[in-house]
């Protein structure tokens, strides 16, 4: 019985142990033939015989249950370090792409609109004179022209030169209370360091009743969208002119890169332009042929927004599909 | 607009007013600093007088002058020329830094001692004021010999540029501006006014007259002098230099400072040779049409009223009759006037289509206060005008309102105050309406909210409470709010899919257009003034921009490039159209371990697998485009909803030749097509499906996409799915081809009958039999 438990216990493989248990516990196995010489035992022996047997039969079993307990273990611990990979290996497979950080922005800022209940509209490439301008109290020959240097079509088209004409075509096609923003792309003849003939803006317009809309309210909803964007900033508002608004005003933040301090970002001033805005003027109103109402409008360049978020240094940039910068927003 | 804090001190008291103050004033009044810079001069630089000036022994080009600097004479080696003529002179005395690395110490030039400099101007760090030294006059205040001369402000002066907005015409000039900064700070204006001392004067009338002989629509006047030793000043020339706007000569030099002072359009003329002969009296006529007004003199046309002058007629130093013209012009009838008859404009047009001083006489008098105390001139007594009869402009205006657009009670009393100080004039009564009179050079001011501006402007918006506005309403979720949702979903799919998005201009170079057979804006709906020539036109794709991005990404060392973009392109008709544009080159995905470092090209499988992971599911048809960047035998129609939507290729290979691209795909397609559409749920099977090979024997060129047309006509009501898993051929099948369809049948009522599975089959395999002489293999 000995040397058959050391059997047991020195199996060094499952393989090996399954052999040992046909051989032990099989039909023609050691303990078969242990058990078919009960018969030959004499009577009164007979007890104590097939006690014996028993005994061993139950430590035996005992061990080639721990032995393969063990071996199972084993077993399962080589295959698993068999597949054993490097994972690190797989780190930035590049798989992904990114989104434009001048359309990202364009995204947040129309997420904020949203929330706040105003429509999306949009309006052609190419507009007529009175979008773009004549319905905004923009008359031919006005010096506010200048500020705005317009790609023509022979025709009489203008590649627009704000998303203002789609607050026109709104107004036209709706009726107050309107709550609008436009964003997309705008053009002006203009190209250097800090001008390309496209770019993007967001236009905003809320009207509604006559004497409902104030300037406090163009006030509480731009700097709360300001601090949305850009967080705890201080925020400016400067009288200023635009032909479509009256009162205007320009909105600053304090520089975001020097804190209010001075830097070349901001030209030595603490502030940054962000935003024009202003009360609608009632001329565009006449234009749209619309009585008793107030209302306010505002705009904004997405690619100043996007740069100074993202402090990317150059615009031009934006417009090539650079991957290197592209990759960087992955 | 540059001013500087001494010159607007001679119309209004700003020297309690500190440069932050200012800083802040003229920002809240919607006059932007764009700048602000107060000029220091170093220290131990002081008033001299040369007393003596020798040429150096040993060097033709350098002088020695003995120079009083109050307490003490300076022997100092001076290389200008023009110190032979100076009197007064900076000098940078022993120990003065006038830079980092640049401090002045004994020194020897030539063998000759020389303790301190003579500067320039830009020595000291002011502007240029010309060749040589700086030569210091009494204009800047008195001199005292050895005083610092940073302690004389209108040196030290503070500069400040402003940006006007377009509509402020108004503050164009010194007095201008310190009128609005008199009604911010409420600090008193300085009237200007000027009489002559000369008491033998010629009277005007008697050497020149002035009639119209048309009702004109401007106002002008006349004065002249006879112009000698002209003298610019050094703070005149200091001013014009700072503000970059030094002039040819001294006449114009003060011309030129007459207008920026005041507003007031000034030219000047030559009388004799050009307007008339010697001794002729001169008969000056104005005579308008078409809104344009033209002046002559004795039959010889000189200026066109607030336009320009001629250029032959114009005064200069030599002249010894100057006519001097000051003018006003409303801007808003003349500048369509002007932009209908192409006239051409000289430099101060700008001052008048912006809106310029209209109080002539503020203008000529200052001429003649300049003209008679700092030169030998002497002007003819009295002047000739033509002054434009306008009715004054009256706004009705109540407080309500404007308190309503502010969004804060304004009272009454405050807005005529405000108005008031802003040379507005104001009816004041117990009436709720009442009304301001519009001062003429505020041209801009038309209705109440011009008006709203003014008070906003001089309360100062940071004095506004925020106030949000109430929302009650509908939800505005329109079509296009729905649109920008797809298009975020749809740039979110293609970012996952491995792409990068662009932004590219909207333009194209009209050759390269060509050169791919793309289609081109008709020639009379094209652009007029491109800005560059390879952005000469509106693009009507927005590949050839993919493809010159990625080429300059090829050129960065770019193995792999993955673009797409949304945008707008034009037709022949440049009607507007939104597409999705992908381009992909090189490298099917990046260089890494699952590749071994080395990925395989893109090819069409992968490409068509990425656009499928981002546009959802579309069909595949023979293309039936025709630009040069497809490969005719690697390209297909994109068919989403049974209709062609766009197109996919491969990159012809000549065309990836012209970009230094590798294997590249293409695709375009149209967003229309891509908006999500409504969706019903079918009804689900409840029973097990079984899937069916179905392998055929047919002709080696048929499409699949007819195979499966074949089999959509036949609406099987079991077929719930098929599609194509293999496709084998070999030299066996010589001209045919073997097609293995994967059905998939199962029935939404029961359990599958082998006979109904047959029946299914049975009828596909004779249908494609019959169509296209399909056999089973």
């Amino acid at each position: 019985m000995k040397h058959l438990e050391e059997q047991v216990t020195q199996a060094d493989s499952l393989g090996s142990l399954e052999k040992i248990r046909i051989e032990l516990f099989g039909k023609k196995g050691a303990l078969a033939a242990e058990f078919a010489k009960l018969k030959d035992v004499p009577g009164p022996e007979k007890k104590a015989f097939a006690e014996g047997l028993n005994k061993s039969k139950a430590n035996l079993q005992k061990l080639y249950d721990e032995r393969y307990e063990l071996l199972k273990k084993e077993e399962i611990e080589r295959i698993l370090k068999a597949e054993a990979i490097d994972v690190s290996l797989y780190s930035n497979l590049e798989a992904k792409g990114a989104l434009h950080p001048v359309m990202a922005t364009m995204d947040k800022i129309i997420d904020y609109f949203i929330a706040l209940n105003f429509s999306i509209e949009d309006g052609p490439k190419v507009e007529d004179d009175f979008h773009n301008f004549e319905a905004l109290n923009l008359p031919k020959n006005h010096p506010a022209r200048d500020m705005q240097d317009t790609f023509f079509c022979k025709d009489g088209g203008v590649l627009r030169t704000h998303t203002s004409p789609v607050q026109i075509r709104t107004m036209l096609e709706t009726k107050p209370p309107i709550r609008m923003i436009a964003p997309g792309a705008v053009f002006r003849k203009d190209y250097d360091l800090t001008h390309t003939p496209m770019f993007h803006q967001i236009e905003g317009l809320v009207v509604e009743g006559k004497g409902e809309v104030s300037f406090a309210n163009l006030k509480a909803i731009l700097s709360d969208f300001l601090h949305y964007m850009f967080g705890e900033v201080e925020i400016r508002f400067r009288p200023s002119f635009f032909p479509f608004t009256e009162p205007s005003a320009e909105v600053d933040i304090s520089c975001i890169f020097c804190e209010g301090e001075g830097c070349r970002v901001c030209s030595d001033t603490g502030w940054l332009e962000v935003l024009g805005c202003g009360i609608v003027d009632p001329n565009v109103f006449k234009a749209v042929n619309y009585e008793d109402v107030s209302g306010y409008a505002f705009g904004l360049g997405i690619e100043r927004f996007a740069m100074l978020l993202h402090k990317i240094p150059d615009l031009r940039m934006l417009f090539e599909g650079d991957t290197r910068l592209l990759e960087q927003f992955r | 607009m540059i001013v500087t804090r001494t010159w607007l001190n001679n119309f209004i008291d700003i020297s309690e007013v500190s440069n932050e103050k200012l800083y802040e004033t003229f920002n809240s009044i919607g006059l932007e600093v764009d700048s602000i810079k107060t000029y220091h001069i170093p220290d131990k630089v002081v008033v001299g007088k040369v007393l003596s000036c020798e040429k150096h022994p040993d060097a033709d080009k350098l002088n020695v002058c003995q120079i009083d600097i109050g307490n003490a004479t300076r022997q100092i080696v001076c290389g200008a020329a023009n110190v032979v003529d100076a009197e007064y002179v900076a000098v940078a005395t022993i120990g003065a830094k006038l830079g980092d690395d640049f401090e002045i110490k004994h020194a020897k030039l030539r063998g000759v001692e020389s303790e301190g400099m003579v500067c320039s101007a830009s020595e000291l760090g002011l502007p240029n004021l010309g060749d040589g030294i700086m030569i210091l006059d009494e204009s800047i205040g008195k001199l005292k010999l050895g005083k610092d001369l940073n302690e004389y402000d209108r040196v030290a002066d503070t500069v400040i540029e402003l940006e006007l907005t377009a509509n402020r015409g108004d503050c164009l000039s010194i007095y201008g501006v310190a009128r609005d900064l008199s009604a911010a700070l409420d600090i008193p204006l300085r009237v200007f006014d000027y009489e002559s001392q000369n008491q033998e004067k010629i009277g005007l009338a008697r050497v020149a007259e002035l009639k119209a002989s048309t009702k004109i629509n401007g106002s002008l006047k006349y004065v002249m002098a006879d112009v000698q030793e002209l003298h610019t000043s050094f703070v005149f020339a200091l001013r014009l230099a700072f503000i970059d706007a030094t002039k040819e000569n001294a006449l114009a030099n003060v011309v030129k400072y007459v207008t920026h002072t005041t507003g007031v359009v000034l030219r000047a003329y030559k009388t004799r040779e050009m307007l008339v002969e010697e001794d002729d009296k001169i008969t000056i006529t104005a005579s308008m049409e078409d809104e344009i007004t033209h002046i002559e003199a004795n039959g010889k046309p000189f200026s066109i009223l607030g336009v320009s002058q001629n250029e032959e007629s114009k005064a200069d130093d030599e002249t010894v009759k100057v006519l001097f013209e000051a003018s006003y012009i409303n801007p808003d009838t003349l500048v369509d006037a002007v932009a209908a008859k192409g006239l051409e404009t000289d430099e101060l047009y700008y001052n008048t289509s912006r809106g310029s001083e209209p109080d002539l006489s503020m203008g000529t008098k200052y001429l003649m206060y300049l003209l008679e105390s700092y030169s030998g001139c002497n002007f003819f007594d009295g002047s000739l005008s033509l002054e434009e009869e306008l009715e004054s402009k009256i706004i009705t205006i109540n407080d309500r309102e404007i308190s309503e657009l502010i969004g804060r009670k304004i009272d009454k009393a405050e807005i005529l105050s405000i108005l008031t100080s802003l040379g507005f004039r104001v009816q004041s009564s117990a009436e709720e309406n009442f009304g301001a009179t519009i001062p003429k050079f505020r041209h801009d001011i038309e209705n109440i909210q011009d008006i709203t501006e003014e008070i906003v402007r001089i309360i100062g918006i940071d004095n506004i409470e925020a106030k949000a506005l109430k929302f009650a309403e509908a939800q505005r979720t329109n079509p296009t709010t729905q649109r920008y949702h797809a298009k975020k979903a749809i740039r979110q799919s293609a970012v996952a899919a491995g792409f990068y998005e662009t932004v590219s201009y909207a333009f194209s170079d009209k050759s390269l257009l060509e050169k791919y057979e793309f289609p081109l804006i008709r020639e009379e709906l094209d652009i007029i003034n491109p800005i560059t020539e390879d952005l000469n036109t509106l693009r009507s794709t927005i590949l050839i921009n993919l493809l010159i991005a990625s080429k300059r990404n090829v050129s960065y060392s770019k193995k792999s490039i993955s673009l797409f973009e949304i945008g707008t392109i034009f037709d022949e008709n440049r009607r507007e159209k939104e597409v999705l544009s992908f381009i992909i080159s090189g490298q099917k995905e990046s260089e890494n371990v699952t590749n071994n470092g080395k990925p395989a090209m893109i090819d069409f499988e992968t490409f068509t697998k990425k656009l499928s992971a981002v546009i959802g599911d579309f069909q595949l048809r023979s293309n039936s485009q025709n630009n040069a960047l497809i490969h005719p035998y690697q390209s297909a129609d994109i068919i989403i909803n049974d209709e062609v939507c766009g197109f996919m290729s491969k990159l012809h290979p000549t065309v990836a030749d012209d970009f230094d691209l590798s294997d590249t795909f293409i695709a375009e397609i149209s967003f229309d097509a891509l908006i999500p559409q409504h969706i019903n749920a079918n009804a689900i099977s409840k029973f097990q499906g079984v899937y069916k090979d179905l392998s055929l024997v047919v002709d080696k060129n048929l499409p699949y996409n007819q195979v499966s047309t074949a089999i959509e006509s036949l609406n099987l009501p079991l077929l719930k799915k098929y599609y194509p898993v293999d496709v084998y051929e070999d030299a066996s099948l010589e001209e045919q081809k073997s097609l293995t369809i994967r059905l998939f049948i199962q029935s939404l009522e029961g359990t599958l009958e082998d006979s109904s599975i047959e029946e299914t089959v049975n009828t596909i395999v004779s249908s494609l039999e019959e169509a296209y002489g399909a056999k089973l293999r």
